[in-house]
């Protein structure tokens, strides 16, 4: 799955871009920053070491070596730190000096601008003093040092005083600050992913739930979304509920339309039956059966119409055992007369995803034929297996040959045209079924009747 | 016997109803929910076809409303309604039988036969009567193995009394079972009925109980 294909992976992905974008901005700000601190820090440490040595140099312009004074770095003679004073009366410099002299070839002077070091400093002279003393400070750099000098006149011409640092001490400086403040940058940026990434998580979970629950729909476990609901998805599962409302009552407007025909077609027909029958209409009954065969063909279509479709999600699962005891009573009034008696053997928690009146529809026709053959008996029986539910319904009449039980899934084919019925309740039976993802057989009962197998999903896939 | 018609579609009402009086049966039919609703629980019939698909109020309703006031009358509904739930709810509102349009006259008229003999106790289509005999599923009477003629009237009393052999059946049942709804009642002629019948099975048969009404009776009581 491409990363932008998912909100997950939309957010992760913006999310760690801008983490990083700051972060590096923040490095990168900090860097000068840094850089700026560094400096002045040398810069302190020249100036002071230059005021300390200028203390040694007599106004005639010689130098007093006792008075020469080497503090912090420059007393760490390992350090690399150096000094010099060059005069008329001769130069002194540090043991660690080397190749200060700024007039040494390589050096070159930065031009740099008197620094707040040099202000510093400046401060503390008189006023009218301050300009000068600042002018005099210069600053440049050669192949080994960094350095700071200062010219001081005296009476027999100017003496220059050099202080300067190694040029790796200022890398060294800054590292050693850069560091710790890069790895800390790091570590919070991975830190903002981290929080991030249960930030979505928490924040996602709706998401999830809602794609669990609308799975439970589908499956007929629930009828509709429900559960609180964080306020951004309230409208989306407001929506999916209007729409299964909506498709509930599209199916409830289809099937009224349908029976609504069904009572405009029957009514006139079941007039027309009962005129053929008065004496002398109809003497060879060739009408009747017409009238018969028009009524089945309308059962028929009609029954295929008012099905609910096989993918209508808001399905509930069906209590078997339930409706079946009701088809049960029902059937038993209706053939009152045949004195059938009726066994049930179905597990109470059995559940099948269909539409109700579709199962009614194929359980009702099942057992509707059951009645009409059986000599005394009907057995109804079933089981899951696996996702599947198989509903066995047995008579102990004369059972069907193979051709014939082939004959019998034909819509409108009558085997015997004396039982009532129209021949169109195993076909519709079958056709509802498939419809349904299941599928009807006819096999010989143990009995030695007929068996129908009725093999419905247990729950929608919810692939 | 009378019955209680309830159907909306004139046609097929009066092609009822006629099949029914051809059979003897008395009829009286309520082109509503409403006129059947109030027929069925202020009259007395020996059983009721009920549509459900009726102007003004609903044959389920109407069931409905009977089986809360209490009335055995036996209900068979007659619809267009062949979708097995709705056969269920029928059943399950209170109905003894269903039956859906188009259907046979016979299987109708069998199964009214059946619902009355049933709701009077019968187990069995044949209840004999010392030399009288009743086919309870084509409702034909035999007095000594041999068919019986009777005329409409004198079949409503007959068999509304061996339904209840051996039983006194009130003056005003047997009235309410003889004419229909709009028919002008003329207390003598009940008289004049059973003395006819009286002439073709025995008058031993018939007892009249005074001021009560009459049994039908094998004699060994």
């Amino acid at each position: 799955m491409r990363p932008l294909a998912s909100i997950r992976g939309r957010l992760l992905v913006s999310g760690a871009v801008f983490t990083v974008l700051a972060v590096t901005a923040a490095a990168l700000t900090v860097q000068p920053a840094l850089d700026r601190f560094v400096q002045r820090n040398l810069d302190t440490n020249l100036h002071t070491q230059i005021t300390l040595l200028a203390r040694a140099i007599n106004p005639d312009g010689s130098i007093d070596p006792a008075r020469i004074d080497e503090v912090g770095p420059f007393a760490r003679h390992m350090g690399g730190w150096a000094w010099s004073i060059t005069g008329p009366a001769g130069s002194l410099r540090s043991k660690t000096v080397e190749r200060l002299d700024p007039s040494a070839p390589g050096a070159r002077r930065t031009g740099r601008p008197p620094s707040d070091v040099d202000r510093r400093h400046a401060h503390d002279r008189r006023p009218s003093d301050r300009d000068a003393w600042r002018r005099r400070f210069r600053s440049g750099e050669n192949e080994s040092f960094y350095y700071r000098s200062l010219t001081v006149d005296t009476a027999r011409g100017p003496v220059t005083i050099s202080a300067g640092a190694p040029r790796f001490i200022r890398e060294r400086m800054r590292d050693q600050g850069v560091r710790p403040l890069l790895l800390t940058l790091v570590v919070l940026g991975g830190g903002l992913l981290v929080a991030m990434l249960a930030q979505l998580e928490l924040g996602l979970r709706p998401l999830r739930r809602l794609s669990q629950s609308l799975a439970r729909v589908r499956a007929g476990e629930q009828l509709r979304i429900d559960g609180p609901q964080p306020a951004e998805l309230r409208g989306v599962v407001a929506e999916v509920n209007a729409l299964l409302d909506e498709n509930e009552a599209a199916l409830a407007r289809a099937r009224a339309h349908v029976s609504n025909l069904a009572h405009g077609l029957k009514t006139p027909l079941a007039t027309l039956a009962v005129r053929l029958a008065e004496p002398g209409r109809d003497p060879d009954g060739a009408l009747t059966a017409l009238v018969a065969q028009i009524d089945g063909a309308i059962g028929h279509h009609l029954g295929r119409a008012r099905a609910a479709s096989p993918g209508a999600p808001g399905r509930p699962a069906i209590p078997v055992r339930e409706r079946l005891q009701d088809l049960v009573a029902a059937l038993a009034r209706i053939h009152e007369a045949c004195g059938v008696a009726a066994e049930l053997d179905v597990p109470e928690d059995l559940r099948v995803t269909c539409d109700p009146q579709d199962f009614d529809e194929m359980v009702g026709n099942l057992l509707d034929n059951a009645w009409k053959w059986a000599a005394g008996r009907v057995w109804i029986s079933g089981a899951r297996e696996g996702a599947r539910v198989r509903l066995y319904i047995d008579d102990d009449g004369p059972g069907l040959s193979e051709e014939a039980a082939v004959a019998a899934m034909v819509p409108g084919k009558r085997l015997d045209e004396q039982a009532q019925g129209h021949g169109f309740g195993l076909s519709i039976a079958r056709e509802l079924a498939e419809l349904h993802n299941g599928g009807l057989t006819l096999a010989r009962s143990p009995s030695g009747g007929l068996r129908a197998v009725l093999v419905l999903p247990h729950r929608s896939d919810t692939a | 016997m009378r019955i209680l018609l309830v159907e909306d579609d004139a046609p097929l009402a009066e092609s009822i109803a006629r099949a029914l009086r051809e059979e003897q049966f008395a009829v009286d039919v309520a082109a509503d929910g409403e006129t059947g609703a109030h027929l069925g629980s202020t009259e007395t019939y020996a059983a009721a076809v009920l549509d459900l698909g009726l102007p003004k109020q609903d044959g389920l309703s109407v069931l409905r409303a009977w089986r809360e006031q209490n009335r055995a009358l036996p209900v068979l509904i007659l619809t267009a309604r062949y979708g097995w739930t709705e056969k269920v709810e029928g059943f399950k509102a209170g109905a003894d039988d269903y039956l859906t349009k188009p259907f046979r006259v016979e299987e109708l008229l069998m199964r009214i036969r059946a619902l009355v003999r049933r709701a009077a106790g019968h187990a069995g289509p044949r209840i004999a009567c010392g030399r009288l005999s009743y086919d309870a599923q084509l409702g034909a009477f035999e007095f000594d193995g041999m068919p019986l003629r009777l005329t409409s009237f004198e079949w409503r009393l007959l068999s509304c009394l061996i339904l209840r052999k051996e039983t006194v059946v009130e003056r005003m049942t047997i009235l309410e079972q003889l004419y229909e709804g709009d028919a002008s009642v003329d207390s003598n002629s009940l008289e004049v009925i059973v003395g006819r019948l009286r002439r073709k099975i025995g008058a031993e048969m018939i007892e009249t109980v005074r001021g009560r009404g009459y049994r039908l009776t094998a004699g060994e009581g």
